[in-house]
């Protein structure tokens, strides 16, 4: 449709003849019919943009053209011509959607003025329409981008290996995909609207998730972390775990938790964690040579002095012998202990317990040889500490450990000017974990003996150590789920650490 | 008079032991628990056989052994070493501190590997000092 081709339709030809010189003049391309049958036809074949029709002629009348142009394209403009103080029909034009009137006798300027208002209205209604059209394909576009993506996400959550569980700002499960029903043990229809994350997580977990908000207020994300979950069958299993909350305009609207199932990495990580220890016996029993030479000079020194006391009858000789024989029966127990405690795995035992009581007692058990050799040992001790659900073996024997070795490292020290000095402190760590960190100045060590001290059986004290001891000790943290690290100058000192989870007693 | 011996081990058992063993056959025992201590009763005590642990807190078994090999007045004091260690490690140990500039010091007269039997230990005694 050309907005600059006009057809006008009169009966009058003289009346054509003055519009059509004075519309050209003007710069339309016009078109003609004197009558309304034959503007019709015209109006189809030349699509004009406006139409300029008489209202009275004979036949087809304007008003009839107009009802016919408008079916035909509604976008045309029709501009009726009437006669001079013919209101009622001027009315009834603009009922059936003519654009203006303008009354006989034609003058130029009132023409131009209805012609510039159709070619306004016609720009404005076509570039509604194109807008219209435009936005009906962006929409359409914007539905398929979104149905694919959508699709897209359901795909990728149905076939994460993660569990993935989302819910609503009530807590109620709203989303549960395969990878949770495998870590959970719940099947969807158990689950979706139908449990809370309060049934399905635990309390300290939901507190976590509250906690984390608070950890980072901008993302509402939670760091990743190792938990343990309950399943439907009530079995614990590792998952890695991180969740985060859903805004809506700044008002928390639902939640999404992430689990990765740990389960195969952490059998593959106890299976490792076996053949190295079998690979270290092996190493031990080589270097363990040298620990059992000494405890067999020493049986052979005390059956010397027993054979010596039994001939002479001697019986300072006799007790003195025996004495020797049961300091090496002792020495081989302890050997074979740590040997068997080092192998064989065991399951820690948690009881009520007071972390800094076990720190005490075994900070008085090595307080004679610490006087001995003129170390001082210091207690800095975390009173928030209180009663904990833990396995006191594991406390008591890794305390024990790390403190006779911080000794044995003042002893070895070369620098025999300084005070030494061993600090033993707690901490209490974000109300699941206890810290215990042994801290001497004595000898340090060199890279390589750091290197050494957890990987194999490995001892630089001669006959003091069964070179076992740091491995029963790291074995005995991490069956607590615990960690233990070290740091050492060579000269300085050494720090170890021991970071052990806790449960907190319930009444 | 016997002939003074002086033991240096910083294990109880081991020093009872050899101790024992030098009393029975006539010989003076002295005892010192490390190398500081042993160095100051060579001096005081001037004996004529040192019984030596090698491996010893701050290594200073290897330093009195070291030391005594280099000093031109207590060289000529011989030394019986009583260890757990081998005496291929032993002397394997001692080539590599020469070689990180030390001085090459010669072996000791006698190198005896625990567990060490009461008769052969007093052998190698009355071998070096009768």
């Amino acid at each position: 449709m050309d907005i600059n081709k006009i057809l006008v339709i009169d009966d009058e030809e003289a009346i054509i003849r003055v519009l059509s010189i004075s519309l050209k003049s003007d710069g339309f391309d016009v078109v003609t019919a004197t009558s309304g049958k034959e503007g019709l036809k015209v109006f189809q074949k030349e699509s004009p943009g406006i139409v300029l029709t008489d209202i009275k002629m004979p036949g087809m009348d304007g008003i009839e053209v107009l009802k016919k142009i408008k079916d035909i394209d509604s976008a045309a403009e029709v501009i009726i011509i009437t006669g001079h103080g013919d209101i009622d029909n001027a009315i009834e034009a603009l009922k059936y959607g003519a654009s203006d009137f303008i009354n006989k006798p034609i003058r130029d300027e009132v023409l131009t003025i209805a012609l510039e208002r159709a070619k306004e209205r016609f720009e404005i209604k076509r570039k509604l329409k194109n807008y219209t059209i435009n936005l009906e394909r962006e929409v359409k576009v914007a539905t398929t981008e979104l149905r694919r993506r959508s699709s897209f996400l359901a795909k990728l959550i149905k076939s994460s290996n993660d569990g993935i569980v989302a819910a609503d700002k009530d807590l109620k499960i709203v989303m549960f995909n395969p990878g949770a029903e495998h870590i959970f043990g719940y099947s969807q229809q158990d689950v979706i609207e139908r449990m809370s994350l309060n049934e399905l997580l635990s309390a300290d977990i939901i507190d976590l998730f509250e906690e984390g908000i608070h950890y980072d207020k901008t993302t509402g994300e939670l760091p990743w972390q190792d938990i343990d979950i309950t399943s439907d069958s009530g079995e614990k299993n590792p998952v890695r775990f991180a969740g985060t909350y859903l805004y809506e305009k700044k008002k928390v609207t639902g939640s999404v938790a992430f689990f990765q199932d740990l389960r195969e990495i952490r059998r593959l990580e106890n299976q490792l964690v076996r053949s190295e220890r079998l690979a270290a016996i092996g190493q031990t029993i080589a270097g363990m040579a040298h620990g059992v030479k000494n405890i067999l000079h020493g049986f052979k020194g005390g059956s010397y002095l027993v054979d010596i006391g039994i001939e002479r009858n001697d019986s300072i000789k006799l007790k003195k012998g025996w004495d020797m024989i049961q300091r090496n029966v002792e020495r081989t127990s302890s050997l074979v202990m740590d040997l068997l405690s080092y192998s064989k795995e065991r399951i820690p035992e948690y009881e009520k317990c007071y972390p800094n009581k076990i720190a005490v007692d075994v900070c008085e058990l090595l307080e004679n040889i610490a006087n001995e050799n003129h170390v001082e040992i210091i207690n800095d001790f975390d009173d928030s500490i209180s009663v904990v659900l833990m396995d006191p073996r594991t406390i008591h024997r890794s305390l024990m450990n790390i403190m006779t070795n911080a000794i044995d490292a003042c002893l070895f020290d070369e620098d025999t000017s300084k005070n030494w000095r061993i600090t033993l402190k707690t901490v209490q760590e974000n109300n699941r974990h206890i810290r215990f960190e042994i801290t001497d100045n004595g000898a340090g060590m060199r890279d390589e003996v750091k290197e050494k001290l957890f990987t194999s059986f490995f001892s630089t004290k001669g006959h003091r150590g069964t070179g076992l001891g740091l491995l029963v000790t790291r074995k005995m943290v991490e069956e607590h789920n615990g960690r233990i690290s070290v740091a050492s100058r060579l000269g300085e000192g050494t720090t170890f650490t021991i970071r052990l989870p806790y449960e907190m007693v319930k009444d | 008079m016997g002939k003074k011996v002086l033991v240096v081990d910083d294990d109880p058992d081991v020093r009872l032991f050899s101790v024992t063993v030098l009393e029975e056959h006539g010989y003076i025992p002295i005892e010192a628990t490390n190398g500081e201590e042993g160095m100051e009763k060579i001096k005081q005590e001037k004996p004529d056989l040192l019984i030596l642990d090698i491996l010893m807190p701050r290594e200073s078994g290897i330093k009195l052994y070291r030391t005594l090999r280099t000093d031109t007045s207590l060289e000529h004091i011989p030394v019986i070493v009583v260890s757990g260690i081998a005496k291929k490690s032993f002397l394997r140990s001692q080539k590599a501190l020469a070689e990180f500039g030390g001085e090459i010091v010669p072996e000791p007269e006698a190198y005896l590997e625990k567990p060490v039997e009461p008769d052969v230990l007093a052998d190698n005694i009355k071998k070096i000092i009768g």
